[in-house]
This record gives structure tokens, C-alpha cells and sequence, in this order.
């Protein structure tokens, strides 16, 4: 180790050079955002003139814009929407798929439900909009065995959200069955056998020994659905755009319209601010969380 | 112990039954690709009946969206940015990791947390500050605005780890033989990280590729727009052109499947890096 650490000034400075350009891209970047959306938060800013400071004017502003409140109810409608449903599914595909790992089927399920991740949103979001709008038959009438329209789908306000939500859990699905089946395959096969031995049905052994196991996984893989579906921009702006009438705008779309649209910068950099302690408060929650596991164990 | 017919009937109906959730999951999965796929092939304008007879099928939307303005830019763009991206992402990452894990240096682990901290601040919230600041250097609508984003910290953490399991032996036998800190870099160390290095190319060559609200934000320009934003535009440009749309969807599609046919296994680690040890 004291090889390089003579007194030259050379050999002092080099790990700084290593470490520049990295740092240069994040603070500029990373930091230079955050600072800058905090401070211009805070202005009245429409990007051609100067931001002029006005305090906590964009704040108090948005308590009584009915469509930042509509906003913030469908981010948090969206994430309660699909971090259960998708955690309660993967969890069970993973344990199903595990179960079947061995067989021809099983491994080609295993491959094939990692395709929709690899996916761009935006190919999803365009070809899950034509496949609901599409008219075509065998979509309609498989919809149609649950009473369901699908071309009213994503143009009903009542429904837009939903499929949304839909769209993205079918999207994301495969992501978390590869995080719960590394989860279920590094608990050790003695522990089922000798459940088995003690004469231990499938169920009992999955909840005695599967859940409690894979709990820190499931933790895991609940917060990392929480903060994606709470950024949630580009499936929504090909499937609905936002629409209808605002019934699938998140805080993400809300503030992109205001600022490119609206031409508002410092009201839509208050909006995403927002989301921002939001999704800070949900990963401060996962830090506390995972300590108290980490104890536990 | 004698098996019934009773026992072997329940078995076998379980197999059917694991095997048909089996094939549910796996059309689920797919089914939105193969009607990606057959419709591109169609000729006709708008025909939603899935009918694919195979004299129907035909080139025609390739030809017509390669013929459309800009397109090969659009393909350009795309890959241009990706590749490079991944080059810049692997190769400061690595630089900065090696640092981190293997220098002695005033600071080394209070930088380290002050930049690993920057993980938690999510891409889509910081869009617009980041916006303004491309704006404010003069870099709207050019390759550098799309490239140097991409690298994170998260890049760094991961080199970080991967180069701290390289046995320091290695690194002193090497020094003795006098080699320079940055020729134990690419001769000892980056040989023994390949696999890291690799995760961490897949994951950057997705994100970069499949991204679409930056460049949504930075490429105003028709010139600069990447095949995702091709993608998006063409819903109002070519409403009614549904094959052609999925013609579209078919390119910015096959790269990443392409690749994750090849090498699943890497794919699915890579991807799932930031889930693994985030």
C-alpha cells in the first residue's frame, strides 16, 4: 500500500483525477437539479424571463389547485393500486415458477415473463393502447368474458387509472418475480424436508417457512414498487396522455404539462418537490424497515 | 404402497392444471408482442382481424417507415446514444470505483457517501431543474445533453464492490513490477471485474435505450429525437396507421430482445442490479 504514497504530489492528486469525472457529471447534475428545484420552487420562473422570488407562494398555491390535489390522489391511488396486487402476484408466479423450474414449460414461463421488462414503457404503453382499441375479436371477447369494453378502458375516466395501473404491473411483473426467485432459491431445501418429515402440508410450509424467509425480499421489493409507480410518466403518456380529463395525471405528468405547456418552470418545480419528500419519506421508511429486519435476524 | 388410480388421476389433473397456468402466463406475457409482430406485417391499413395467411403478410410498413423523413436519424440516435453511453457510464464508474476501493486518499469514504447519496434522488422528479440546466450550458437538442446524464452513482457503487473483492496482492505484485496506477487498471483490474462491468452495460445500454422522458424534454429538434419519441409522436401523426405504428414498435423492440435471447442470464442480473443490492 505505501508503494504509491510517496511524497510526490503526483501520486496525491492521482485517485482525485480518477474520481473527477464522476463527480463533475453528479454534482452538476444530480446536486445542481436538486438545488435548483428547491430554489427555483420558490420563484415565480416561466423560463424566458428572471425567476423572481415569492416565498412559499407556489406552495400555498397548489393547497388550492384542485388539479395538483386530483394529481397528488392519483400518484397515491396508482402506488396503492399496484404495489399489493403486483407483490401478491409475483410472489406467487415466483413460488409457482419455482415450483415448476425443472420442466420445459416452466423454464420458458421463467424467460418469457422477463420480456415486458426488457420492453421500452413507450412500446408498451403504444402497443397496449392499440391492443385495448384495437377492435379485435379475440382481445374483445376475452375482455368481454369479465363484462368488460376494452376500448372504453383507457377513455373512461372511471376505468383510465386502473389499466394504467394495469399496464404497468403486468409490465413490471417479471422484475420482481426474478427478485423473489433469487430470494425463494437461497432458502435451504433441508428446511422443506424436514417440514415435510414433521408431516407439514404445501400451505403450512408456506407460510412457516417461505414467508417469514423471504420477508426482507418482500420488503425490498415493496419499496422498490412503491418509488417506480410513484414516478410513473411514460406508460401514462402513451396510454392515456393523462387523460380524460385528468383522471390518470400524476404528479410526474402534472408537473411536465405545467412547465412545458403551461410555461409555469417554478410552480411545476414546487409540484415535483412535492413528490420528491414524498418519495423520500417512502425510502426513509424502507431504511427504517430493513434496520429493524436487519436486527431481528 | 400401492398407488390408486384415485392418486394417479390427481396427479395427473394437477400436472394439467400447473402446466395450462403455465401456458397462461406465458401467452400473457407474449401476447402483446406477437400482435406487435403480426401487425406489422400487414399491408392493410388499419385491418384489426387477425387474419395472417401468409400471402397477407408483407414487408410493406418497413418499407414505408424507413422511407419516412428522418428515420434512419431517429435509429441513428438512438444507438448512438446508447452505445456511448454505456462507454462513458462503464468507463467512469469503474475509474471512480477503482479509486474508492483500492486508493488511499484524504476523503475517500466521505465522498463516496456524498455521492452515493445522489441514488436517492429519482430521474423523473429532477426532469425539469435538469432541463433548465441543459439549457443554461447551450446543450438543448445535442448528444451531450442525452449522454452525460446517464452515469450515476449507483454505476460507481456497483465497481466499487466488484473491485474490492480483487485480491490487493495482485495490485502490489504489480506495482513491484513497476507498473503506473492506471496500467494496474486496465491490465489487473478490469480483467477481473468483466462480469460487473458487463451488468452494468446491459443495465445502462436499457435504460439509455427504453428512455423517454429526458429525451422528451432535451430533443425539441425532429433531428435529435430518439425511436421511443418516433414512437410516441407517430399516434397523432399516423392515427390510422396502426401497422405502421407497430412497424416502429418492432424496431425500438429488437434491440434489448435481442441481446436478452442471447444472454438471458446476464440480461436478468443486470437488470435487476439496483433491486439485488440497491
Amino acid at each position: 500500500m505505501a508503494g504509491g504514497k510517496k511524497k510526490y504530489g503526483a501520486a496525491k492528486v492521482a485517485p482525485y483525477c480518477y474520481i473527477a469525472p464522476i463527480t463533475l457529471i453528479l454534482v452538476t447534475f444530480v446536486i445542481g437539479s436538486v438545488a435548483g428545484s428547491i430554489i427555483l420552487g420558490f420563484t415565480k420562473y416561466n423560463i424566458m424571463t428572471e425567476p423572481v422570488f415569492q416565498g412559499l407562494k407556489n406552495y400555498s398555491k397548489l393547497m388550492s389547485d384542485s388539479k395538483f390535489i386530483k394529481a397528488l390522489k392519483n400518484t397515491l391511488e396508482l402506488m396503492v393500486l399496484i404495489v399489493p396486487l403486483q407483490t401478491i402476484f409475483s410472489v406467487a408466479i415466483s413460488v409457482f415458477l419455482a415450483a415448476n423450474r425443472k420442466r420445459l414449460l416452466g423454464r420458458l414461463a421463467n424467460s418469457v415473463i422477463f420480456i415486458p421488462v426488457i420492453c421500452a414503457p413507450a412500446v408498451a404503453g403504444v402497443v397496449w393502447r392499440e391492443l385495448l382499441n384495437g377492435k379485435i375479436a379475440v382481445v374483445e371477447r376475452s375482455f368481454g368474458l369479465f363484462g368488460i369494453d376494452p376500448s372504453m378502458l383507457l377513455g373512461s375516466a372511471k376505468t383510465a387509472l386502473i389499466t394504467v395501473g394495469m399496464v404497468a404491473i403486468w409490465k413490471w411483473m417479471g422484475y420482481y418475480v426474478v427478485i423473489y426467485t433469487s430470494g425463494l432459491l437461497s432458502i435451504p431445501d433441508t428446511y422443506y424436508e424436514a417440514a415435510k418429515v414433521d408431516g407439514a402440508g404445501r400451505l403450512r410450509c408456506f407460510l412457516s417457512i417461505t414467508l417469514p424467509l423471504l420477508k426482507p425480499t418482500i420488503i425490498l421489493g415493496v419499496f422498490l414498487s412503491m418509488t417506480t409507480s410513484l414516478q410513473c410518466f411514460d406508460l401514462i403518456f402513451n396510454l392515456t396522455g393523462g387523460g380524460p380529463n385528468n383522471a390518470s395525471t400524476t404528479l410526474v405528468v402534472y408537473a411536465y404539462s405545467k412547465c412545458f405547456s403551461a410555461g409555469t418552470a417554478g410552480y411545476a418545480m414546487a409540484i415535483s418537490n412535492v413528490l420528491f419528500l414524498v418519495i423520500l419519506a417512502v425510502a426513509l421508511l424502507q431504511r427504517d424497515l430493513m434496520k429493524r429486519e436487519a436486527s431481528e435476524i | 404402497m400401492m398407488k390408486t388410480d384415485m392418486q394417479i388421476l390427481k396427479k395427473g389433473a394437477g400436472r394439467v392444471a400447473s402446466s395450462l397456468l403455465l401456458i397462461g402466463i406465458i401467452i400473457a406475457s407474449i401476447f402483446p408482442f406477437l400482435y406487435m409482430f403480426l401487425m406489422s406485417f400487414k399491408s392493410t391499413i388499419n385491418a384489426h382481424d387477425l387474419d395472417f395467411s401468409l400471402e397477407k403478410l408483407s414487408l410493406m410498413q418497413y418499407q414505408k417507415i424507413f422511407a419516412m423523413d428522418h428515420f434512419g436519424r431517429y435509429i441513428f440516435n438512438s444507438v448512438f446514444v446508447a452505445a456511448a453511453g454505456v462507454i462513458l457510464t462503464v468507463g467512469v464508474c469503474s475509474l471512480a470505483g477503482y479509486a474508492f476501493a483500492k486508493m488511499d486518499f484524504k476523503g475517500n469514504d466521505k465522498i463516496f457517501l456524498f455521492l452515493v447519496m445522489t441514488m436517492v434522488v429519482p430521474s423523473e422528479v429532477i426532469i425539469i431543474p435538469l432541463f433548465l440546466i441543459t439549457k443554461g450550458l447551450g446543450w438543448l437538442n445535442t448528444y451531450r445533453a442525452l449522454i452525460l446524464p446517464l452515469p450515476t452513482a449507483f454505476g460507481v457503487f456497483i465497481m466499487r464492490q466488484a473491485i474490492l473483492d480483487v485480491p490487493q496482492d495482485l495490485i502490489d505484485a504489480a506495482k513491484i513490477d513497476g507498473c503506473g496506477n492506471l496500467k494496474i487498471f486496465f491490465k489487473v483490474v478490469l480483467p477481473l471485474v468483466k462480469s460487473s462491468m458487463l451488468a452494468l452495460s446491459i443495465f445502462t445500454f436499457v435504460g439509455a435505450w427504453n428512455n423517454f422522458l429526458w429525451p422528451l424534454v432535451a430533443s425539441t429538434k425532429t433531428e435529435m429525437k430518439t425511436l421511443p419519441l418516433a414512437l410516441s409522436m407517430m399516434k397523432t401523426q399516423f392515427n390510422t396507421d396502426v401497422g405502421l405504428t407497430m412497424a416502429c414498435a418492432v424496431i425500438n423492440f429488437l434491440p434489448p430482445f435481442i441481446f436478452y435471447v442471447f444472454i438471458q442470464g446476464r440480461f436478468k442480473e443486470g437488470m435487476t442490479l439496483s433491486g439485488m443490492k440497491g
